[in-house]
């Protein structure tokens, strides 16, 4: 027998929430689906694939400010939203929040982050149906992978599954009327597993794959700006009418010239950068860390958001390939 | 029209006249398409062309430039093509044009496409490639339209403060991902005006002030020279509708200049001349 | 709108015909109004697209551009190419919500003195009549 909140009960709760914290939830945004804060339950979407970006900007904001100096008659801009709700996260995009953990909340850690991270709530919403995109599944999570939020929604006929995952979660709905369900838990078709040794890719894939796999790549940052797992930035010092501020934004290890240092840049070739993308994407950590380390988390945003259809879908097939143009061995 | 341009791109390859064919292939979403670099004959297979081939694939000839290469075309790639030749970009003995006729592509993103087609092959009043050296597909017979820019016409209907607001409302959305530039075959520049630091044109900031001048950037660089293939609008992953910023321009240097980009080769873009005694509107206050 | 309300103007006159204009009208004691902040700039050609945009960035509400007479120009052509790019970029500003009205391209001597000064009072008399610019 499941617990769960009425679809009105919701609205209303969240409604309640609002009074004292800052919702960010799926809203629609022309014909797209972005993370917004909200003023009422009714501006959530629910019926959607995905968010064209994932919530991390929420916590890893696309342009930041490192270190402000000024003359000290400005009131400082709050960097760090005290209490703040992710309402409608995906496991997938969870799981990336963890994945940024390992970059920006381990040791050292990045305090903002780190604060943002330690004060959200995140109130994940199970997929019902995966896009043709998703891949979930083959990066270790799943459509109703509960573990990375502080509590799980599961839609039914008669309303959502709740599931407190956390203490924080607890905390959250210790109020909230639930009731007993007869609904059975949804039959949610996972996406399919595809098959790859990405552990052994370093090693397996010869020069020439990444070659004629960066040949159609435009080098624009499309695909570092949706993945909830990148993190790259620049920095940039600016200094007008007595501010000086370092900014910190975010960057693609695509772009051309990315790591550029002293003249000299270490990924100088598009097959160079490309390799490098899917190295720290699929082998670089589980090598390093073991198996469950993966930096993808199988969104998919990647493969629609991609001008020229670059799929790490492929890439991970593909390590199973015999054909000789892939294997360096 | 697919087995002319596999076996063309056949004796291309085996001959030695070129290292590499460009076209299009089946997209991984078994629906739409995505360009292929054939190096090897028993990749010819793989080539495809049929409505959903909207990609302009004339950037990348600019990687190649010491290679020979062909080069699958539709009527508006190949007028990029003329823009990139007249600007002396590309060795026009190093280009191989297999020209196809084009009745119009459909709306494409990935695993969707639509019925309708691409609002610029709606008013698309040129089915045959201004240059080409094999020509494939049927002749196909030119609408006479007069050239339209109701898209841009209706947003000039509006206010000056609607405009605004709706541009800072575009604006908001874009994360700077250049991917408008990097499709762009009119954007070549080794080093682009907006990365540059010394002096720094546009900040990181991604403010809608910002984004504004970095647009501006992008569309004044293009004047006179896009030839509105909207590759801009499509690789935009926020669906600015950055069309709008170059049909503008295309509307004006037609009414100004009398010039389209890309029917010839070696035209000179509208910004690169002047006539000493034109009338443009402009500087011509009396007291 | 405020009736104390003052445009800020920016200005770019070219060394050689504007600015001397401008200076003529100085020293023999022309008036104008004083909102305008005038840059020299070697001819009206090295005035970049970017810069009106920046100037209305940064809060101008008009920008002039003023150069030497067509054919007059001290470097030959200048003033031909700024002409035709001003004429695009007006468009352009215009179509993104900044006022045809708010950015003039014109032509002042160096003998000009009371052109310059009747040209910046007509200018900041029609950007008073039209408000500060909604950013």
């Amino acid at each position: 027998m499941a617990r769960i909140i009425a679809k009105k009960d919701l609205a209303s709760w969240l409604q309640e929430l609002l009074k004292g914290h800052t919702i960010i939830a799926p809203t629609s945004v022309g014909e797209f689906t972005m993370f917004r804060p909200i003023t009422s339950p009714e501006e959530i979407a629910f019926d959607f694939d995905n968010t064209a970006l994932s919530p991390k900007e929420w916590f890893f904001p696309k342009a930041e400010s490192l270190i402000t100096q000024d003359n000290g008659d400005k009131e400082p801009m709050p960097q760090v939203i005290d209490k703040l709700v992710i309402f409608g996260i995906r496991p997938c995009d969870a799981k990336g929040l963890t994945v940024l953990d390992k970059a920006l909340h381990g040791t050292p850690f990045d305090a903002l982050y780190s604060q943002r991270r330690d004060r959200a709530i995140l109130i994940g919403v199970a997929c019902s149906k995966p896009g043709p995109q998703c891949f979930c599944t083959t990066m270790g999570s799943a459509p109703d992978d509960a573990s990375n939020v502080d509590i799980m929604l599961t839609e039914v006929d008669d309303g959502y599954i709740v599931e407190t995952v956390t203490k924080k979660g607890q905390e959250l709905m210790a109020n909230v009327p639930l009731s007993e369900s007869e609904s059975p838990p949804p039959q949610v078709a996972p996406p399919a597993v595809i098959e790859g040794t990405t552990e052994a890719m370093t090693e397996s894939m010869a020069e020439r794959y990444w070659s004629r796999l960066a040949d159609r790549c435009l080098h624009c940052h499309i695909c570092a700006f949706v993945c909830p797992t990148c993190y790259c930035t620049q920095t940039r010092d600016y200094d007008s009418q007595g501010t000086v501020e370092q900014l910190r934004c975010w960057y693609s290890c695509q772009a051309q010239g990315f790591t550029c240092i002293a003249g000299n840049t270490l990924n100088p070739t598009k097959a160079d950068r490309m390799r490098h993308r899917f190295y720290h994407k699929l082998p670089y950590f589980t090598d390093q860390l073991g198996s469950g380390y993966a930096t993808c988390v199988g969104c998919g945003r990647c493969v629609t958001a991609c001008p020229v259809n670059i799929d790490i879908r492929e890439v991970i097939a593909d390590t199973k390939q015999r054909n000789p143009l892939y294997r360096s061995n | 029209m697919i087995q002319q341009i596999k076996e063309k791109a056949k004796e291309l390859l085996d001959s030695g006249a070129v290292s590499c064919v460009i076209g299009y292939e089946r997209a991984s979403d078994g629906l739409t398409a995505r360009p292929l670099f054939v190096y090897e004959a028993e990749d010819i297979d793989r080539l495809i062309f049929d409505e959903t081939c909207t990609h302009n694939l004339v950037k990348y000839l600019l990687n190649r430039k010491d290679e020979p290469t062909a080069i699958v075309v539709k009527p508006c790639d190949a007028r990029a093509l003329n823009v990139l030749l007249g600007e002396k970009q590309l060795r026009r003995e190093n280009v191989f044009i297999i020209g196809v006729t084009c009745p119009g592509v459909v709306k494409t993103g990935w695993n969707k496409k639509g019925d309708e087609l691409e609002a610029r092959c709606q008013v698309c009043t040129q089915h045959t490639p201004p240059i080409y050296d094999f020509l494939v597909g049927e002749p196909i017979e030119e609408p006479s339209p007069p050239i339209t820019f109701s898209d841009v016409t209706d947003l000039e209907g509006k206010s000056a403060a609607e405009r605004a607001s709706f541009w800072a409302e575009q604006f908001e959305r874009c994360i700077r991902c250049y991917a408008c530039r990097d499709v762009c075959p009119g954007c070549y520049c080794t080093e682009c005006q907006v990365e540059q630091l010394d002096p720094e044109w546009v900040s990181i900031r991604f403010t809608p002030e910002e984004n504004l001048m970095w647009h501006v950037m992008r569309a004044f660089h293009l004047a006179g020279r896009c030839i509105g293939c909207n590759e801009c609008e499509r690789v935009c992953p926020v669906n600015i509708p950055l069309s709008l910023l170059n049909r503008k321009l295309e509307q004006e240097v037609s009414a100004l200049f009398d010039f389209q980009a890309g029917l010839a080769d070696d035209a000179r873009a509208p910004l690169a001349t002047f006539k000493k005694d034109e009338k443009l509107g402009i500087g011509e206050w009396h007291e | 709108m405020a009736i104390d309300y003052q445009p800020k103007v920016v200005g770019f006159l070219c060394n050689w015909c504007s600015y001397a204009g401008a200076d003529i009208a100085g020293i023999s004691r022309i008036t104008y109004p004083p909102n305008i902040r005038i840059i020299r700039v070697p001819c009206s050609a090295r005035v970049n697209a970017l810069f009106i945009v920046k100037c209305f960035q940064q809060g101008a509400d008009g920008v002039l551009v003023a150069g030497c007479h067509p054919g007059d120009c001290h470097y030959s052509e200048g003033n031909y190419h700024a002409r035709r790019r001003f004429a695009l970029l007006r468009e352009l500003l215009d179509f993104l919500g900044i006022e045809k009205e708010r950015f003039w391209l014109e032509w002042v001597s160096a003998s000009e003195g009371k052109r310059f000064s009747r040209l910046v009072s007509a200018f900041t008399d029609e950007l008073s009549r039209m408000g500060p610019r909604n950013t």
